[in-house]
């Protein structure tokens, strides 16, 4: 029966957008895989957090407290994102005309919410960089960003217990590739991150 | 061939009669028969089993009781039958529609307690013309698939034979979700009536049961009424049809019956909340097609790509986007009052922005994006086809329980 194609069931949609994963800076910081799923020019590539989970694409909300435009013929804008944890170094280029507009009207300090894709660097000096590529970026209010620090606390909190079950292929790759870094500093980065907003 | 298994089935209906046959003796005629001869198997076990009738002076027809051949013709349940495979099958015919070429005789759905195929019956083939609500056998038909959809034809091989067999048809209704294309039944209620989008289209919609949501749609044909929005019904023998990767109701086939129950629809209302990451081109204040039926969004030239330039448009607002939990992302559309409610943009607020700024539209959408984009939201909609049509969303709140609650469990190491 099982081979008669009229039982097949409904077809699934082709596309699926890559979530915008929730990590806090400190543990973004902590990088250092990046990989392609599959051979094709156009897969999409991951950074492999340490807790376990790939992220194509991420989310995060925090106070823009610098930005600096650069370059004469190719201009492009960095800009420092900070939250409970750390910092987030994000950069939107003239691949990125319209997040490059929407940060040029910004004016520091003020929160942002950025969606943005994460890409791991490597200096001449060997030191490892995280910069976000910003598709997006928009100001936003306290609220906004306290909901945030509540959401990526969940999450961080969620890979963090996954880690200790470890089954799923990326929690047995993180565990591969990050031997030196135990996940419990995570729970201590969230219940920090949590303890900043007042009660 | 699996020979035991034909053997036995063999033996089983001679020890009905009171002849017991050793099974093994059967299958080595019929491996003999298909394996040295290449006989097909059904044509082994139709001839075995008439050697064997006539050895031990039986009749060859008539046997197992019920008036049924007993060759390997036996009939196939419908549900079992799969493209290229030639097959009889034994049904009533439960749907008659009018022949859509001159090659056709007859086209329409047979069924059994199994389920419903569609037929064609050619032109050529010289087969009676069936008649509505009758039983047939039909013998050597073949099944084959267009458009994707299993389908009987019947050729001048075919052999269609009124049946014995009278009685009272009740098919059973499967939950939307388990629908596949081909001939359905389901018992749904309509929860939403559509423009008609052609001239020839008396009713298109949703319906909807505990399991989903389907499209549906009725062409106009003498004797085809509406349904109602709001009420349950009993849809027998719909054709489903597949367009893009989503499947749809044709009922202008389909016996339909009210019914007085009711049904909470709740397959498809999906909550969902997360960020809004994206604000896709499209959204904003748009132009809508003012030709009656139309409703589509034009382009920027008041270009609509069935009625042409529409100079007299109708403003409209719509947000399309994606909300991200962080698990996944959903693809959301959001309509005029939901748009108003969560940026605060009227639609005639709107309209004055456009007409008096120089970004025109751009604006509107410009101004939105600012107002949505990275916000936390809760949307309650329907999800169609992977994309929720939200009715409505609200804003999430901070709450300091789930601070609190978080605390704890990140403290609670």
């Amino acid at each position: 029966m099982s081979t008669n194609p009229r039982d097949l069931g409904r077809r699934e949609g082709a596309f699926e957008r890559e979530p915008a994963r929730r990590v806090f800076a400190a543990e973004l910081r902590e990088c250092r895989y990046q990989f392609r799923d599959g051979e094709d020019e156009k897969s999409p590539t991951f950074v492999l957090l340490p807790t376990g989970e790939r992220c194509n694409r991420i989310f995060l909300v925090g106070t823009l407290t610098e930005k600096q435009r650069q370059g004469d013929q190719n201009i492009f804008y960095r800009g420092r994102v900070v939250d409970p944890s750390g910092t987030f170094f994000v950069m939107a280029g003239s691949y990125q005309p319209e997040a490059m507009q929407q940060i040029a009207k910004i004016d520091t300090p003020a929160f942002v919410a950025v969606i943005g894709k994460p890409n791991l660097y490597q200096t001449p000096d060997g030191a490892f960089l995280v910069s976000v590529r910003v598709e997006s970026i928009t100001v936003v209010d306290k609220e906004t960003r306290d909901l945030w620090v509540l959401d990526t606390a969940t999450r961080t909190l969620d890979r963090v217990e996954m880690m200790a079950k470890g089954t799923s292929p990326d929690v047995i790759k993180a565990k591969e590739q990050y031997p030196g870094i135990d996940v419990a500093v995570f729970r201590k980065t969230a219940y920090d991150a949590l303890a900043q907003i007042k009660i | 061939m699996d020979f035991s298994e034909a053997a036995k089935r063999i033996s089983r209906k001679f020890s009905e009669k009171g002849t017991d046959i050793d099974p093994t003796k059967i299958e080595s005629k019929l491996r003999r028969l298909v394996i040295e001869f290449g006989v097909q198997p059904s044509e082994a076990e139709r001839s075995v089993t008439n050697e064997l009738a006539k050895e031990f002076n039986l009749p060859a027809a008539g046997m197992g009781g019920s008036g049924k051949s007993t060759s390997a013709a036996e009939p196939k349940k419908i549900a079992d039958v799969a493209p290229g495979e030639w097959v009889t099958i034994e049904g009533r015919i439960v749907a008659l529609s009018a022949p859509a070429s001159p090659a056709i005789a007859q086209s329409g759905i047979i069924a059994d307690d199994s389920g419903g195929i569609r037929f064609v019956a050619w032109a050529k083939s010289n087969a009676p013309a069936m008649t509505m609500g009758s039983w047939y056998k039909i013998e050597s038909a073949v099944v084959d698939e267009f458009k994707g959809i299993a389908s009987l034809k019947i050729h001048s091989g075919t052999s269609v034979k009124e049946s014995a067999a009278d009685r009272a048809l009740i098919p059973a209704t499967v939950p939307i979700i388990n629908l596949h294309t081909g001939v359905g039944s389901v018992r749904a209620k309509v929860i939403q009536e559509w423009d008609a989008t052609h001239d020839r289209m008396l009713q298109s919609g949703l319906m909807g049961d505990e399991t989903g949501t389907i499209k549906f749609v009725i062409w106009k044909e003498a004797g085809k009424d509406k349904l109602a929005v709001g009420s349950v019904y009993n849809i027998f023998y719909a054709l489903v049809d597949e367009f893009n990767g989503r499947l749809s109701l044709n009922l202008n086939t389909a016996t339909i019956m009210q019914d007085d129950g009711d049904i909470a629809v709740s397959g498809g209302d999906v909550a969902v909340r997360g960020a809004i990451v994206h604000m896709a081109p499209g959204s904003g204040i748009i132009k809508r097609c003012p030709v009656e039926g139309c409703n589509r969004a034009l382009s920027r030239q008041n270009y609509c790509p069935v009625h042409e330039i529409q100079p007299k448009f109708i403003y409209d607002l719509r947000i399309k986007g994606w909300l991200d939990d962080g698990e996944k992302t959903h693809n959301i559309l959001l309509q005029r009052e939901v748009v108003e409610s969560l940026t605060g943009i009227t639609l005639d607020a709107a309209k004055e922005i456009a007409e008096n700024n120089p970004l025109g539209m751009d604006e509107v959408f410009l101004r939105m994006r600012d107002a949505v984009l990275g916000r936390y939201i809760i949307c309650h909609g329907r999800e169609i086809d992977s994309r929720i049509l939200v009715n409505t969303c609200e804003r999430l709140m901070y709450e300091s329980r789930e601070h609190t609650a978080l605390l704890n469990r990140a403290g609670g190491a």
